[in-house]
């Protein structure tokens, strides 16, 4: 309590010098003072502004999913309608030129339009994937930190299971086998086999802090189990669990378009980066650059953007990273 | 220390089996079934396939019962030509064969056969292992070579332009999608510079396939000529992942070294007027290597499993490609003997990190 009052802290909130304030005797009107009180999301989003490269990648990374939502209505023609054929430039003079900005590839299809379409898949299983494994991972983690005893031992060697079989490996088994060309499915397969790590991860960080006194004091005053594990242990917890978040996301989009490469994922008929990058193989022999250079440039900007965001994220959301 | 090692390895035992029990729950679930694989082999007859299914007890039954059976022979513990937990030769079969067990099941070595090469799948992967230990290994000696000595640098330099560069690229190297950074490198070496073979092992046509007999005649023959070839098949795969990787790594060691660096031990070493060489090259960078030497060790699993991706790209035929290949051809037993031999290689070599972390750091005590 009597840190946040520190002088320091007042001047760089940019509030006259302090009054010392006068200790509060029971019964006794508060002590005037005037200090903007910020909570934790608004210092947290201090600490992220200064991460100049978080911002950056926060940006990005919100275009892409801007473009994922809007590129159908940005370009309402099938992905089968060829630049310079009668049906696509009579619809929209406008977008006929730019649609040639990227090449287009051996069927005449523009490479631009499969970029921006093919960002709908990739924010779709980025996003989805990382809420599936991220509520799986804290529910798992939770559990078996807070409790503890044999469910955490039952747990626990579940995921030290799940951990040891190659993570890669099973995706495309499970791809292949079940998969069938489905966003839905190829998402639950993601989700549901990533988040051992950060159920072990959560689990070590209830360990520790269900040990700590504010925890204590909760319980003694007749807490509820739930309320302590959410809203006592779980916020305290949530830097890491965020940054591990953000990284199962990347995964999830590199997993996506190796999966689709490899003709175990997204339906080939389907616009997908990893379909883009797939289709283009056979012909880079010959030289066609383009063709793969700009949906991996796509796949390696959201990449880059959702881990820089996560890296500004680690250093927002730790309440002891303060400078 | 020994007890501690022999209770590890205890501890690896029922996770070994969990590992048998889910990728055996994988491919049991998957639609098809071996059997029915088995049919769509036009060059495997009809006896042959009866033989295999007698063999591993494989039937039409979708009974629980049957698939019980069927993961009881593949593992070894119940024999499916008696048709009891007895072999042949009357004992428990489950034993050894030299002590009266039964010759079927995992736990004998035996994989079965893969169902599209109509081999066995040991002999498959034994002999596309060379492929992949030599590509697997250089890389990873490159990388944590490279790594070391970046992260180092970065450390003692710390937020210099140097360091600041290698977080850069790090992060650059960390999030490029490796399959199509490789598609980018053959593009720029193999079809406009001309300068270095695209895909494969050897060069096709000039040498037979890599790990035949013939390769090896041919190679003894010109060994000077083979290696150059090798050498140059090399280059752009451990090129991709070395850059692939270095960059977790080289993060990894400097923030160890930064750890070393800060510690008290160090700042006595400097009040004592040793110079900066002795200090970082003798206390910090040897404290520093401690978690590193684990995390090799954590890495080795991979020279076995295979770079995966890199692979496919380069079509180098190793144990990868044989995975991917495996995948595609819904090639049941040969992917349960991968995913069985590679998950228990990292099992154990999660063991051996715990036992070399203990062993190069004294201050670790287990009892």
């Amino acid at each position: 309590m009597a840190e946040t009052m520190r002088p320091a802290e007042t001047t760089e909130l940019g509030v006259g010098p302090l009054v010392p304030p006068q200790l509060p005797l029971a019964g006794e009107e508060d002590f005037e003072i005037q200090l903007e009180s910020l909570n934790q999301w608004q210092l947290a989003w201090r600490r992220f502004k200064r991460h100049r490269l978080a911002l950056i990648g926060s940006v990005a990374f919100g275009l892409i999913v801007l473009i994922a939502i809007v590129a159908p209505i940005l370009w309402p023609y099938d992905v089968t309608d060829i630049p310079g054929a009668k049906t696509y430039g009579g619809d929209a003079p406008g977008l006929a030129p730019l649609s040639r900005l990227f090449g287009t590839d051996f069927g005449g299809r523009s490479v631009l339009q499969q970029v921006l379409v093919g960002a709908r898949i990739s924010v779709e299983v980025g996003v989805f994937t990382m809420l599936i494994a991220a509520s799986l991972g804290v529910a798992v983690g939770s559990i078996a930190g807070y409790f503890g005893g044999m469910i955490d031992g039952f747990l626990m060697r579940f995921v030290d299971l799940l951990l040891a079989i190659p993570f890669l490996f099973v995706i495309l088994v499970a791809a292949r086998f079940f998969g069938g060309g489905d966003v839905v499915t190829l998402i639950l397969i993601f989700g549901l086999l990533s988040w051992p790590g950060l159920a072990r991860l959560v689990r070590a960080m209830f360990l520790s802090l269900r040990e700590m006194d504010f925890v204590q004091a909760a319980r003694a005053v007749g807490v509820s189990d739930l309320r302590i594990a959410f809203r006592h242990i779980l916020p305290n917890a949530l830097g890491p669990i965020v940054v591990s978040a953000t990284l199962i996301m990347a995964n999830a989009i590199v997993l996506e378009a190796f999966v689709s490469f490899l003709n175990f994922g997204i339906r080939a008929t389907d616009v997908s980066w990893g379909n883009a990058l797939s289709n283009s193989q056979g012909y880079l022999l010959n030289g066609n650059w383009w063709w793969p250079f700009f949906p991996g440039m796509a796949i390696a900007i959201s990449v880059i953007s959702v881990n820089f965001m996560g890296d500004g994220l680690r250093d927002a959301l730790d309440p002891r990273a303060r400078e | 220390m020994s007890k501690f090692i022999i209770r590890r390895a205890l501890g690896l035992i029922p996770l070994l089996f969990g590992i048998v029990i889910i990728s055996f729950v994988l491919m049991k679930a998957a639609p098809g079934g071996p059997a029915q694989q088995f049919q769509r082999n036009p060059r495997v007859t009809q006896t042959q396939i009866d033989e295999w299914l007698k063999r591993w007890c494989l039937s039409a039954d979708a009974s629980p019962a049957a698939a019980v059976k069927e993961f009881a022979g593949w593992f070894g513990i119940y024999n499916c030509n008696t048709e009891s937990i007895f072999s042949e030769k009357g004992g428990l079969n489950f034993l050894p064969s030299s002590l009266g067990g039964g010759g079927n099941g995992i736990i004998h070595g035996d994989f079965g056969y893969s169902i599209d090469a109509g081999r066995p799948v040991l002999e498959m992967i034994t002999e596309r292992m060379p492929a992949t230990l030599m590509l697997t290994s250089i890389a990873l000696i490159l990388w944590v070579s490279i790594a070391i000595l970046l992260g180092v640098v970065a450390a003692i330099k710390r937020y210099s332009f140097f360091d600041q560069a290698v977080t850069f690229f790090s992060y650059v190297f960390y999030s490029l999608p490796i399959f199509w950074l490789g598609l980018m490198m053959i593009f720029l070496f193999a079809v406009t510079l001309r300068i270095l073979p695209p895909q494969g092992i050897v060069t096709p046509r000039a040498w037979p396939p890599f790990n035949t007999d013939v390769y090896w005649a041919a190679f003894g023959r010109n060994p000077i000529g083979a290696i150059i070839d090798i050498g140059r098949h090399l280059i752009l795969p451990v090129t991709v992942l070395v850059l692939a990787n270095v960059a977790g790594d080289s993060r990894f060691v400097r923030a160890s070294m930064l750890d070393a660096l800060n510690q008290d031990f160090v700042r006595t070493a400097r009040a004592k007027g040793l110079p900066n060489r002795t200090v970082v090259m003798k206390h910090a960078f040897r404290n520093a290597m401690l978690p590193v030497v684990t995390n090799v060790a954590l890495e080795i699993p991979f020279l076995f499993s295979g770079a995966i991706v890199t692979e496919t790209i380069f079509s180098w035929t190793g144990m990868g490609l044989l995975f991917i290949d495996g995948v595609g051809a819904r090639d049941y037993f040969l992917l349960m003997g991968i995913l069985l031999i590679t998950s228990a290689i990292i099992v154990i070599f999660n063991l051996v990190a715990d036992v070399v972390y203990a062993v190069v750091d004294p201050r670790i005590r287990y009892d």
